[in-house]
């Protein structure tokens, strides 16, 4: 568990990373004051675009709408919506079908489960699947409808011209007034804001997880050492010394702890295909876990440690 | 294996805290064994065989006294040279056999070698040859559950061989065997009491005293015999017998009191009773073979007149006996 959950508060710092590089954007420019191109709740009138294409250092700049809405396809289901303009700055890869050629077309990502050619309902307006595009997700793995900015200033803003922000080929050495450029690494954080209390509450649990398999293991090796007190002091009374005494059961949790990291590590990858979202374990994270669960282990033996250690030898000489 | 010396013990006491109280289950014991005897530690349970085998083994430290085993006084060692002696000097073969359930019975008699550092080849060979020589080299492979009580016995002795020790401890060998068995137990004792070690065996059974070069009876003897009563005169706070010693006699108290008091683990003393006349006291120990579980103590000038359990017993009437032990 500590190991899928590691992967997917890997999984959501690589998204972030990706939806973000995804646009394909120098720079982004947002309105003045505004959080950042993910959270805004701002919108800019979209034929600003052309004023901040016309700042010095951008080549080109082009509207985006991005906002979360819903689509009706068997369920409701939440979906991250981005209006960008096609044959723009933003080029989406497709993995099936085709690239959007006109308004009324959508490319989804393929955790929706849509197929190309069908139609997709998204605040009421009908949308076709021309073509499927593959890790195009934020917000916690919500996967993204790619459209025409047309088509999604007319989901948000009931067809008023507007955007919520700025993507820019090059970087605006100025703005126009009332807006504000944003960096790809700040619109990172903005999004890495709305995924933080995510983060902190899978590292919580992780700790947590942490803590049950310290017990567990810290618990089998105590009643181990309890079971075996008369073997501890026979062992004693015939001229073991405490040392070894302490390094065989020590091995005993290293052993134990390290069995459970490798079968956690074996399946853990047919585990994470299984989860509601991407978890993409981190080949460092195995290594960690190895590290981590025989450190782990040998501290939650120390009880057991200390008890097969303090048996008096004299234990040995009790009866059946 | 070391030739000579043998074992020496002197003005032994052995007490621990027993629900507060002091026991002294071994007072003032004198024993010179020779390297090769086999010696018997014959009494009743809680007489103090496996006590006095712990110390011997340096597992339990005496409150008094000296153990000398060879060249090694035994109750000063302390750190690696008190596990070098249990490594090397002492092998013990316990009550109930204690063999680890999880290992073989080869890997039981390979462990203290293991333990000892010896590599894990050599300790099979060794624990191998080990069990053939106890006649178990058909069962090397088996667990102890799998074995009868008798060849569990046989692996015990094989283990407490397994460093050739000049001193082998015995507890209780034959208590959980049956007659068959017994005899092949008795045989292999009897075997490895040879010149170069010395075997000390602590039993309850008497049937094993021929088996012994010297018997120690730790257990006080009821005297059944009848002999003239004993006159003793006390003056003020004299002892007349202490707690730990040996009851002989039952004591009736003919003028003055005696106080009856028992040590406590903090040092202290609890009050027992105040025996005046025509009352006796002392009777249990005497009439059980027990040690006196209470001192006796005169307060002003008493006397007071011993008797023999036998003729104790004479003259309360073997009828109201039973009465008198209950305290009714």
């Amino acid at each position: 568990m500590t190991l899928l959950l590691s992967g997917a508060s890997a999984s959501l710092t690589n998204e972030n990373h990706r939806i973000v590089r995804a646009f394909g954007a120098d720079a982004w420019v947002v309105a003045a004051g505004s959080s950042g191109p993910f959270t805004t709740a701002s919108v800019i009138p979209a034929a600003r675009a052309n004023e901040v294409a016309a700042a010095p250092g951008v080549a080109r700049a082009d509207p985006v709408v991005l906002f979360r809405s819903i689509i009706r396809e068997r369920s409701v289901r939440d979906v991250n919506v981005v209006g960008f303009r096609p044959g723009g700055i933003m080029t989406p890869h497709v993995v099936r079908g085709r690239a959007l050629h006109g308004q009324g077309e959508t490319l989804a990502d393929t955790r929706l489960g849509l197929h190309v050619g069908e139609r997709v309902v998204a605040n009421g307006h009908r949308l076709r699947v021309v073509g499927l595009v593959s890790g195009v997700t934020f917000n916690f793995g919500i996967p993204t409808l790619l459209m025409p900015v047309q088509d999604a200033q007319a989901l948000a803003f009931a067809g008023q011209p507007l955007a919520t922000a700025f993507i820019t080929d090059g970087v605006p050495r100025t703005v126009p007034a009332g807006l504000q450029m944003v960096t790809e690494q700040q619109a990172i954080a903005d999004l890495a804001r709305v995924a933080k209390s995510g983060h902190q509450s899978i590292d919580f649990i992780n700790v947590l997880l942490w803590i049950v398999a310290a017990g567990i293991i810290g618990s089998m090796v105590y009643l181990s050492a309890l079971e075996r007190v008369r073997d501890f002091a026979v062992l004693k009374a015939t001229g073991a010394s405490s040392r070894a005494l302490l390094a065989g059961l020590a091995l005993q949790a290293v052993v134990l702890s390290f069995a459970g990291a490798v079968a956690a590590a074996v399946l853990a990858q047919p585990l994470a295909a299984s989860f509601p979202f991407p978890v993409q374990i981190p080949s460092g994270a195995y290594l960690r876990l190895l590290v981590i669960a025989v450190v782990v282990g040998t501290l939650a033996s120390v009880a057991g440690l200390r008890r097969a250690v303090g048996v008096d030898p004299a234990l040995a000489f009790t009866g059946a | 294996m070391s030739v000579g010396g043998g074992l020496h013990i002197r003005d032994l006491r052995i007490e621990y805290s027993s629900g507060g109280y002091v026991v002294r289950p071994i007072e003032a014991l004198d024993l010179d064994v020779q390297s090769g005897q086999l010696v018997l530690l014959l009494g009743a349970s809680g007489c103090g065989k496996t006590t006095l085998l712990s110390a011997l083994a340096a597992i339990l430290k005496p409150a008094l006294g000296s153990i000398r085993f060879d060249d090694v006084e035994v109750t000063e060692l302390s750190g690696d040279a008190l596990t070098q002696y249990r490594r090397h000097r002492v092998g013990i073969v316990f009550q109930a056999f204690n063999l680890v359930p999880s290992l073989s019975a080869l890997e039981n008699v390979a462990a203290p070698l293991w333990a000892a550092g010896t590599n894990g080849r050599e300790s099979r060979r060794r624990a191998g040859e080990l069990l053939e020589r106890v006649g178990l080299g058909d069962r090397v492979r088996h667990r102890p559950g799998d074995l009868s009580g008798g060849q569990q016995q046989r692996v015990a002795i094989a283990r407490a061989l397994a460093h050739e020790p000049p001193l082998l401890l015995a507890d209780e060998p034959t208590a959980h065997l049956d007659y068959v068995q017994v005899e092949g137990v008795l045989r292999l004792l009897r075997e490895v009491a040879a010149p170069g070690r010395v075997v000390v065996v602590a039993t309850h059974d008497e049937r094993m005293m021929p088996l012994a070069d010297r018997v120690v009876e730790l257990s006080p003897r009821a005297d059944r015999e009848s002999r003239p009563p004993e006159r003793r005169e006390l003056d003020a706070g004299e002892v007349l017998f202490a707690q730990g010693a040996p009851g002989d006699l039952v004591y009736v108290v003919e003028e003055g009191e005696i106080e009856l008091a028992r040590q406590l683990a903090d040092g202290g003393e609890e009050f027992v009773a105040c025996v005046t006349p025509p009352g006796y006291f002392g009777e249990l120990a005497p009439l059980f073979g027990l040690r006196r579980s209470a001192t006796a103590r005169a307060r002003g000038r008493t006397v007071v007149t011993g008797y023999t359990p036998h003729d104790f017993r004479q003259r309360v009437g073997v009828d109201r006996l039973a009465a008198l032990i209950s305290g009714n």
